[in-house]
């Protein structure tokens, strides 16, 4: 069978994105890299661009030129196409749709008091598979990209691997003891409870399983995550993400009014946020709705919120070896023989690079999600060539400008870290940092010293470049298996999958609400 | 897509097998890696 295709689109998809990086590269897209503020993302645009074009243009000419036989050559070009048809959806949904609805929500927000952007999670992971859905179901998948879209799958698996290198031991041995026990029990027992309740109510294994990541751990991502473990449809994964994403939103509005009603407190609400809520954006927009005016509440909710996501890795394991046992099933058969034979080999990697990444190798030990603290002169005060030195300590006007404020503030831990602030020029230690980041947020101060503030804190604030270059890596590898993944989504298949998981979903969600919502009640004082 | 459409592989995956592709995707993933440790 000979799988190349006859085709002008693959050369001219090709000639689009090398027209488009010499466009951003010469300065034409400068309007609307500014309007969207995707300046961050220019580099990458050229190389992409360039790289993705070049390489389709070459394939697409050999293809509509050269006699194509059966081989392996002619089976491994031909997904070429298809490749570069999801990454040219890909470009327009990550530096296109993604900060354009960004702008949107963020523009929205005072009108109605919440950026919907942010709550719905309308990020590059959902509108990469609402893109792929509306060309499947809209206009249908071209026969000569078919083939490339098989592809998407490894793009997700590659992307999994990847993804351990963000998560790191040294980071859960700096969370607090209760929240690492109160999230072991509900992401463990949550996980538990849709494997049960799934394998009651006969749903297939690979749907029972993404769920269960869905809700045990940390939404979106996690959903993504355990697919392929558990060798999940595309419509099963779509499924998920939205019975996870209506039901955060759902409780993003409802949290805040039953805290308050129950006379809840800061560290109260921030434990109970964090572990009920399933989505990283909906914990925090419930943590702002609780306390508008201050940070305790979000830090707590992340504290518990990092903690749920870093359960990841052990819910992975767990899920492997609960498919590979399921799909085997009663039959009697030596189970270290069928792990070996079964056991998917892409979450070893996964594994692999989560142990790597904790023995410091990509970033400091003290990282925490790619950032550190570091206020050391090395990094302070740079010598460049030619002998200046380039100071990042706070001058002169920039410390009368906080000095003129230093009344506004009235809480005692605030007053201290400026103080020390003022005294040595820098922020001198996490806490100070976070305590006067409160105090940005809670607008206490004006502008200006705002600007000056914000000025200290990125002195202090490194992000780790390896783990930011992941970070992107990650992002593309996602974008690409999810548009791929949206393009097998028929309107044939949802039907099929039925309404069980949103219901199931959403069973668990209630229960895991109820209960974290009950545990935190009686074990959490506000003195954690 | 249907199965049928492909005489290898699946309607998934261009790869044979799961592990097979597996391997692939470890490999991308430690190339990748190794790219970053030392260049970034």
């Amino acid at each position: 069978m000979v799988y190349s295709q006859k085709t002008p689109w693959t050369l001219v998809m090709g000639l689009i994105m090398v027209a488009y990086a010499y466009a951003v590269q010469s300065g034409a897209m400068a309007g609307v890299i500014k309007y969207l503020g995707t300046d961050r993302h220019a580099g990458e645009m050229q190389i992409l661009g360039y790289a993705f074009g070049g390489i389709a243009v070459a394939v697409g000419l050999w293809q509509l030129v050269a006699k194509t036989a059966e081989g392996h050559i002619d089976y491994y070009l031909s997904t070429v196409g298809g490749v570069t048809f999801i990454m040219l959806v890909a470009f327009i949904v990550k530096w296109g749709l993604d900060p354009q609805m960004a702008q949107w929500g963020r523009a929205a927000q005072s009108t109605l008091g919440f950026n919907f952007a942010s709550v719905m999670n309308l990020n590059y992971v959902v509108m990469g598979i609402l893109a792929g859905i509306v060309i499947v179901n809209v206009f249908k998948v071209p026969a000569w990209a078919e083939h490339g879209v098989r592809l998407s799958r490894l793009g997700l698996k590659t992307g999994v691997i990847l993804l351990g290198t963000l998560y790191s031991l040294a980071e859960l041995a700096q969370l607090g003891k209760l929240s690492v026990v109160l999230i072991g029990i509900f992401v463990l027992g949550s996980v538990g409870v849709v494997l049960w309740i799934g394998a009651r109510r006969g749903l297939p294994n690979s749907m029972t399983g993404v769920l269960s990541a869905g809700v045990g751990v940390c939404g979106v991502s996690a959903a993504v995550a355990a697919a392929p473990v558990v060798q999940a449809k595309s419509t099963e994964i779509a499924y998920t993400i939205g019975t996870v994403l209506m039901f955060g939103v759902v409780c993003m509005f409802v949290f805040p009014i039953v805290g308050k009603s129950l006379g809840m407190g800061y560290i109260q609400f921030g434990a109970w946020a964090g572990t009920g809520i399933l989505n990283s954006a909906q914990v925090a927009g419930a943590a702002l709705a609780f306390q508008p005016n201050g940070i305790e509440t979000l830090k707590v909710a992340e504290i518990f919120n990092i903690t749920r996501v870093l359960f990841l890795p052990i819910i992975v394991l767990w899920l492997a070896l609960w498919y590979v046992k399921r799909e085997v099933g009663a039959q009697q058969v030596d189970i270290g023989q069928v792990i070996f034979s079964k056991f998917p080999v892409f979450v070893l990697g996964f594994i692999l690079m989560f142990a790597l990444s904790s023995t410091g190798i990509f970033a400091p030990a003290r990282h925490y999600q790619g950032a550190y603290f570091d206020n050391s002169d090395k990094i302070m005060l740079k010598t460049d060539k030619d002998g200046k030195v380039h100071s990042r300590l706070l001058g002169d006007k920039d410390l009368e400008v906080l000095k003129a404020e230093a009344e506004k503030i009235k809480r005692d831990d605030q007053k201290a870290a400026l103080a020390r602030l003022l005294e040595n020029k820098k922020l001198m230690s996490i806490e100070d940092d976070d305590t006067l980041r409160g105090a940005v947020n809670a607008k206490i101060f004006s502008k200006p010293a705002n600007d000056v503030l914000t000025k200290a804190h990125r002195a202090v604030r490194h992000t780790a470049p390896k783990i930011a270059m992941f970070r992107d890596l990650i992002a593309w590898f996602f974008t690409f298996g999810l548009v791929g993944l949206g393009m097998q989504i028929t309107m044939a298949s949802i039907k099929q999958a039925g309404g069980q998981p949103l219901v199931i979903g959403s069973i668990v969600g209630v229960i895991k609400a109820v209960g974290s919502l009950i545990v935190v009640l009686l074990m959490v004082s506000e003195s954690i | 897509m249907t199965e049928d459409k492909f005489d290898r592989g699946t309607a998934l995956t261009i790869f044979g097998t799961d592990r097979h592709e597996d391997f692939v995707a470890l490999s991308l993933a430690v190339i990748i890696s190794l790219l970053v440790y030392l260049f970034v």
